[in-house]
């Protein structure tokens, strides 16, 4: 009955209701596809440093975090992998060894940083694109893989020689040749001026680590930020007074810190956005209450109590919220099919941000929490609006109202 | 930190320090130890005289200590004026030994011999650590520039072991490219031999330490057989011994040369 009243209601004067609907639906299209676009963005990212250099968790030697030494190693590798498997089935692990060198071909030479990696593991594909030649073999036969620019800052092409110098965990000069079978993009503009990656035996060999690893990455099959469940999980997998065990917003606090950074930048955006349309709301529904100022002094003089009244405004506002955020999530829906992926093309060279980098095209999707949290900021919006003018609807006294014309 | 001046030590490796080598015996002053405050350049130039020759040719064992590994490896090393010299590794870890240092006037190069190439070393890792020791390649490559680098003069008579020492300080001249704030230097009063050298950065702060020790008579010279470098960071030293040492000696002329050094020999 209140119902049917409210909706009568809404509609009595459609051209009002039209436009306040029309610029909610902006609101909410305007705030869930921000966020949606924001939040794909933000997970590219995160899945691109997940999937490739970094996982989403590291097992290290107790320290290595700190100060990533080069003797400090995951010893035993195989049997530490086991153990997290076993505690978390759905975990994939991959090895690596990591280390400072340089690196030689004719008369140019350059620092470099040697990462060891398994070229048959799903990382290692994440990691490197490869543009020139191609990737490790399996199995380890002295190959390396260079990042494209430090290729030309070497004057190197596949089929070429490299020399690699460091120094080895016992102290020792390690010193070998390798042949040059591809150049990658390796995800950012410094990883690509400075990235060796060889087959992780090679690496183990040159560096005098036996089967030492520097890093057991654990990928999870998850989105979530919040790793502190399957951390927590795996933390009890492994001996934590010789290895320690990281989450990758440790390993890349600044990340983290810059995503979150930028939601809150955009939670301020949609306040401004809900503010106006609650103003919008409220001048509405005053309008609205003031033309029916009769209408309601005969229903209080009928007997229709106070509550009811209030009741009733409220849910006009409701409904047209309702309908403001449908047309605004269906506007926003098409929004992301009609454009459907966003090319970041040349735009992506200098998207470099903290040790990340957006892949060149972005599928666009609406983010499920952007659509909730839009919903329930709405609903507090209309009811803001709607408060005010409604409560006074319901306190009007029927004899004066009556005489108002 | 990016040492700049050759130390004593190295002089050694580097530079039979041409002037030096054309004074034989007779050309180095006496030791003056009966003045109380004697010329002090005149005193650094003595002990540049007593450590270069013309040329060097020896055999050390240099030794590493580190928080994380020790090690040690036998180096035999030719030298000729300023500006040639050649470091090879005698014997050491498997894929070291046969790696061969050269310098030629300002540039290094080295013979690694497990990859079998020779690999110019880039301008770029100077001040990083030669063969993981606590002496750099710069330190390899910089001529011996205490005379003509430094201002010195003597700021006290100290007691080491009982015995007299003046302690020198040597402050850059405003013309030198030096990173070293200031070096300061113990010489023994009696036999004017250096005791050791201290080498201070621009705050003032101890960088590195050197000390010398066992003197053995060469010839005219009394020579510092043991070495020993000390810097800053905690847990790391690198002593240098010498087993044998040869001055003034005729080098083969191609020993330094970029040719035989590809050739691994």
């Amino acid at each position: 009955m209140l119902l049917k009243l409210a909706w009568r209601n809404v509609w009595r004067n459609t051209r009002r209701t039209v436009i306040s609907v029309a610029a909610l639906a902006l609101g909410v299209t305007a705030v869930v596809s921000i966020h949606s676009f924001q939040e794909v963005a933000y997970q590219a990212m995160i899945r691109g440093i997940t999937t490739g250099l970094v996982g989403d968790v590291q097992v290290h030697g107790r320290g290595y975090q700190q100060s990533p030494e080069m003797g400090n190693v995951v010893p035993d590798a195989a049997a530490v992998e086991a153990r997290l498997k076993r505690a978390l089935p759905v975990a994939q692990t991959e090895r690596r060894v990591l280390g400072a060198g340089l690196a030689g071909a004719g008369d140019a030479s350059s620092a470099v940083m040697v990462m060891g990696i398994e070229p048959r593991k799903p990382g290692a594909h994440a990691l490197l694109t490869i543009e020139k030649g191609h990737g490790l073999d399996p199995a380890p036969s002295h190959e390396v893989v260079l990042g494209d620019s430090l290729a030309r800052d070497l004057g190197v092409a596949p089929g070429g020689e490299m020399i690699l110098v460091g120094q080895a965990a016992d102290g020792s000069l390690a010193n070998d040749r390798y042949t040059v079978v591809g150049t990658a993009d390796a995800g950012t503009y410094e990883a690509n001026a400075t990235m060796v990656f060889l087959h992780i035996a090679d690496a183990q060999s040159f560096f005098a680590l036996g089967d030492g690893v520097h890093q057991v990455i654990v990928r999870l099959p998850t989105d979530e930020e919040d790793l502190s469940h399957p951390l927590s999980i795996l933390r009890g997998a492994i001996d934590l007074s010789a290895l320690e065990i990281v989450p990758w917003t440790d390993i890349l606090p600044e990340l983290k810190s810059v995503i979150d950074a930028k939601r809150r930048n955009t939670q301020i955006l949609d306040f401004i956005v809900f503010l106006i349309v609650a103003l919008g709301i409220l001048n509405t529904m005053t309008m609205s209450t003031f033309e029916r100022t009769r209408e309601f002094g005969v229903m209080a003089s009928l007997g229709t109590r106070r509550r009811r009244v209030l009741a009733m405004v409220l849910l006009e506002a409701l409904l047209q919220g309702f309908i403001g955020f449908a047309i605004g999530t269906g506007l926003a829906w098409a929004l992301s099919h009609a454009v459907g992926s966003v090319d970041l093309g040349g735009f992506v060279g200098g998207a470099d941000m903290v040790g990340t980098r957006l892949p060149a095209v972005l599928t666009l999707s609406l983010n499920a929490s952007a659509i909730a949290r839009a919903g329930i900021v709405t609903v507090l919006t209309m009811l803001a609006g709607a408060l005010v003018p409604a409560v006074r609807a319901s306190r009007l006294r029927p004899v004066e109202a009556t005489r108002y014309v | 930190m990016r040492p700049a001046i050759l130390i004593v030590a190295l002089a050694l490796l580097l530079a039979g320090g041409g002037a030096s080598g054309l004074f034989p015996q007779a050309n180095v002053p006496p030791c003056p130890s009966e003045v109380e405050r004697p010329d002090a350049a005149a005193l650094i130039k003595r002990i540049d005289q007593l450590l270069t020759g013309r040329s060097t040719v020896g055999v050390m064992t240099m030794s590493i200590k580190t928080p994380s590994w020790s090690r040690s490896l036998k180096l035999r090393i030719w030298a000729q004026g300023k500006d040639y010299a050649l470091v090879r590794v005698l014997e050491g870890g498997p894929r070291e030994t046969g790696m061969t240092t050269l310098k030629r006037e300002k540039q290094l190069w080295n013979w690694l011999p497990q990859a079998g190439r020779v690999m110019k070393l880039p301008s770029g890792m100077l001040g990083d650590s030669w063969m993981g020791s606590d002496f750099t390649n710069d330190d390899l490559l910089r001529g011996n520039s205490l005379t003509d680098d430094f201002s010195t003069s003597i700021a006290r008579i100290e007691k080491v072991d009982g015995h007299d020492a003046w302690r020198l300080g040597l402050v850059p001249k405003p013309t030198a490219v030096v990173v070293w704030g200031r070096i300061e230097m113990l010489v023994d009063r009696a036999s004017c031999l250096p005791l050791g050298q201290q080498f201070f950065d621009e705050d003032g702060t101890l960088a590195r330490e050197m000390s010398f020790s066992d003197f053995r008579q060469i010839g005219w010279r009394r020579f510092p057989a043991r070495m020993t470098l000390v810097p800053a960071e905690k847990g790391r030293q690198t002593t240098i011994v010498y087993s044998e040492i040869q001055f003034d000696v005729d080098i083969p002329a191609d020993t330094f040369s970029l040719q035989r050094l590809r050739q691994g020999r």
